[in-house]
């Protein structure tokens, strides 16, 4: 009988600013050894559980709690956070923030040097945790110089001290790009294994969590427990969709295809699944819907064009002779991994950095010579943060600050807000105030706010960075919507390979400085070579594909089009 | 980067580089009580020539040396004249005696005590400041924090010290992109195309922004903390406090000198008091 490790018993908590329980009659027991998923939309209290497990609740969040959670023999509620810390160790969402020390080294020992561990002993507690993470060659560097994965890395080798038992993850991958979050997810699984600990990752990117084994996924909805299960059984049920949860695509392929799923085993493994019980069916299936051949080349007009632009990082990092063109109403995705070249790209689109040599053009005019502001009114540019462009207090005062500095008439002003509010499904709210706002619809006030000076172009960067599928979803069929209705041309700057697949035509791949791609998403992404180059990662599809026999980039060409028959339909 | 102002995050490799955050402070400190405790040019004078001595051991970069010590220069000669205008005969006061130069007007006269009292003024101040830039060029943050704390500064205090320069570089990052976000929808910082005051209002709109997501961060820096432990003990050990290395042993008893002579100095002064504040050699 395996040793219970975490005991939650008829647990309840609300936080003090809320009226409402977040967590609900919480029953849930976590075996030493095991390694956990917790799975759930955004705002269904799997953080909360998370904090409830590290004790930041109730120790940092104050609130109410009813029923008890035990952790490592402790009742939660009469501990105290630092004895918790010494059994659960925490790596949390925003690896930035989280980085305490100036270098590696010191980041690791910060615990230590919490604990007043003497230096010597520290040193060698800290090498051995920065080798296990892969780190031990970076232990003098500064957090500057660390990309988001290193960083991940370090605030893991960080809580590995002290015979911790449990490992809790709160949404580890969300700042990762795919390549980073897959090496993240194999670490993980690594010291499960290696070091023999309670491991529970707290995460909505089912898939990316998938890529290794877990033994059982716990859903949460609406602070209640939905589902405790193995990968398998939840994989065959329909509970994902209707909770609001990606499913892998290589299973929504599956099930576009009619397969009995009770009939496959290995279900969470793409790689290891077997499909021969269910190869005809997906055979037959693709074949009724096998799209033509021919490849709708866009025949807009020419809006941007970028020839042999070269640009000099004055480092050892430079974009070299970049060319391409933009044309009207295309839905461009701008994909590669974190430095490969893609914000550098967007700023020189939008006249914030200028090209060593080259040329840009907006419909023929040379924006080269033109300012950051006139660029502005061409090219609109949708940070990835809307806290960081948000600067009034009032939606409609907001979308006004453009027209406003622009210099735009009072009529042609109260014109352009009003209907870049309505194209937003802003309008009725026009007079409320931007905090009480959620994440999503503050995205929305920010392309609003960009909307209202008529640009041809978007360039939306990570318009769906940390959120859920039901979020993700509602920000990513607005810009569509914003795409088919009104004309607008868009670049997503993205690493998310599923948004590429579902709501992009074509897709320009950054590897190191260069252009590696740029051609149709399936094309792209079906092609091995370039996922591999560009250090992507290979989508399932592929992986099903090939098992079924079928050419992979037809294979997922059909995927996408009958994916989007669905939406359509279902609207 | 660009944003890392005069901040080394690195240790260095000079002397003053390798000796330990304990050490480095505590010269820095003894120095500065007896640049402050003393206006006697014999004493004075030699610090401000070691004070030189330091900076050039570290190597530091010429050119950006260079600039920090010319404005800092020339905001003293300031300093001296905006006293001098004011009040011409100041020096008379602190020095004893009075001998006229020449006159510029019947207020306005140069005395050798007032140019006397100015020389002394402008040697301190510039070894005070000099010592400063030696003792930030050679610090990281974080031994700063260790050699605060072996002073017995509450570590709270001495974490507060690293964390500002741990996140000052992420901060002046979010300001940057704020203020081109709002530079594309058609802010106009070009100081050419606008006046100071409506371009002080813009810098303010940047601002929001840039406080709500600095608070953002500052909350979950704190769960980050309180989870590996901050403030769990009374007393704390550094990563970043090497032992001590020859250099340190050096050390030891020369802060132990200095520290006998500042008291020394206050003692003197204490028990008799001198007539005039700042001594000089033709005044008896």
């Amino acid at each position: 009988m395996p040793e219970p490790i975490i005991t939650f018993t008829d647990f309840s908590f609300r936080y003090k600013s809320q009226t409402e329980e977040t967590l609900k009659h919480i029953d849930l027991t976590i075996c030493k050894g095991e390694k956990i998923l917790i799975l759930g939309p955004s705002g269904c209290g799997k953080s909360t559980l998370g904090n409830c497990i590290n004790g930041l609740i109730p120790f940092s969040y104050d609130g109410e709690i009813k029923g008890s959670c035990i952790v490592a023999g402790l009742e939660t509620r009469k501990a105290n956070l630092f004895k918790l810390s010494s059994h659960v160790g925490t790596v949390q969402q925003d690896s930035d923030a989280q980085f305490i020390g100036l270098s590696v080294g010191e980041d690791i020992a910060f615990s230590l040097e919490n604990n007043a561990v003497p230096r010597n002993e520290m040193l060698e507690l800290v090498d051995r945790a920065a080798e296990t993470v892969d780190m031990e060659g970076h232990l003098k560097d500064v957090p500057y110089d660390l990309s988001g994965g290193q960083k991940q890395k370090v605030a893991l080798g960080g809580v590995l001290h002290n015979d911790v038992q449990i490992l809790l993850f709160d949404e580890p991958l969300a700042a990762l790009d795919p390549q980073m979050g897959m090496t993240a997810v194999d670490l993980i699984d690594r010291i499960h294994r290696e070091q023999d600990k309670t491991v529970i990752i707290i995460e909505h990117r089912l898939e990316d969590v998938l890529f290794r084994h877990v033994d059982r996924i716990i859903l949460i909805n609406d602070g209640t427990i939905a589902l405790d299960t193995t990968p398998d059984e939840l994989l065959r049920s329909d509970v994902l969709k209707e909770m609001g949860i990606r499913e892998p695509l290589y299973i929504s392929a599956l099930k576009n295809a009619g397969a009995d799923l009770s009939l496959l085993k290995d279900l969470e493994n793409a790689e290891a699944l077997d499909i021969s019980p269910v190869k005809n069916l997906i055979a037959e299936h693709f074949h009724k819907n096998e799209p033509s051949l021919e490849k709708l080349e866009s025949t807009g007009e020419v809006l941007v064009e970028v020839k042999d632009v070269s640009f000099d990082y004055g480092g050892d990092y430079s974009l070299d002779d970049m060319n391409f063109t933009i044309r009207e109403g295309e839905r461009i995705s701008v994909i590669g991994k974190n430095g490969a070249g893609k914000s550098t790209m967007a700023k020189l689109l939008t006249g914030i950095i200028r090209p060593k040599k080259g040329e840009i053009t907006f419909k023929g005019q040379n924006i080269l010579e033109m300012s950051i502001r006139e660029i502005g009114r061409l090219i609109g540019y949708v940070m990835q943060n809307p806290n960081q462009m948000i600067a009034k207090n009032i939606i409609k005062e907001e979308v006004e600050l453009a027209p406003r500095l622009n210099g735009f008439s009072k009529e042609e002003t109260d014109k352009n807000v009003e209907e870049a509010l309505r194209m937003c499904d802003l309008y009725p709210m026009r007079n409320w105030p931007i905090s009480v706002l959620s994440y999503g619809q503050k995205k929305r006030v920010t392309i609003a706010s960009i909307l209202c000076l008529k640009p041809d172009i978007l360039i939306v960067d990570e318009p769906t960075a940390g959120q859920d599928y039901r979020h993700y979803t509602e920000i990513m069929r607005f810009l569509e919507d914003l795409n088919r209705d009104y004309g607008i041309t868009i670049l997503f700057i993205t690493h998310d390979m599923h948004l590429a697949i579902e709501y992009t035509d074509r897709s320009i791949v950054f590897s190191d400085g260069n252009i590696l791609a740029d051609d149709y998403v399936y094309s792209v992404l079906s092609d091995k070579e370039t996922i591999k180059k560009a250090n992507l990662k290979e989508t399932s599809l592929v992986t099903l594909a090939e098992k079924a026999g079928i050419d992979p980039e037809k294979f997922i060409h059909a995927f996408i089009e009958e994916e989007r028959r669905q939406r359509t339909d279902g609207k | 980067m660009e944003n890392r102002l005069f901040i080394n995050l690195k240790p260095g490799t000079t002397f003053l580089d390798r000796l330990t955050g304990k050490t480095k402070v505590r010269v820095f400190f003894v120095l500065i009580f007896l640049l402050i405790a003393t206006w006697d040019i014999r004493f004075i004078a030699p610090l401000f020539i070691l004070s030189i001595i330091g900076l050039v051991s570290i190597r530091p970069n010429a050119k950006k040396m260079t600039v920090a010590l010319i404005v800092i220069l020339l905001l003293n000669l300031f300093n001296l004249l905006l006293m001098f205008l004011v009040e011409p005969d100041y020096g008379l006061g602190v020095v004893g005696g009075s001998t006229v130069i020449f006159k510029i007007t019947d207020f306005y006269i140069v005395t050798k005590e007032t140019m006397w009292y100015f020389l002394v003024r402008l040697m301190k101040f510039m070894a005070t400041f000099i010592f400063s830039l030696t003792f930030i060029q050679c610090i990281t943050p974080s031994e700063m924090a260790a050699g605060l704390y072996s002073v017995k500064i509450p570590y709270k205090v001495c974490t507060i010290v690293s964390l500002a320069f741990r996140y000052i570089p992420d901060i002046t990052r979010d300001f940057n992109n704020i203020r081109i976000s709002l530079q594309a929808r058609g802010l106009e910082l070009d100081s050419k195309r606008t006046g100071i005051m409506t371009r002080l209002k813009q810098y303010i709109l940047i601002l929001a922004p840039l406080v709500i997501t600095s608070f953002d961060r500052v909350g979950m820096v704190a769960n980050a903390m309180d989870l590996r432990g901050f403030g769990k003990l009374k007393k704390r050990t550094y990563y970043a406090e090497h032992e001590d290395t020859k250099g340190d042993k050096i050390m030891a008893p020369i802060i132990l000198i200095l520290l006998a002579l500042f008291l020394g100095i206050v003692a003197c002064l204490i028990i008799w008091p001198p007539a005039f504040e700042v001594w000089c050699p033709w005044i008896k």
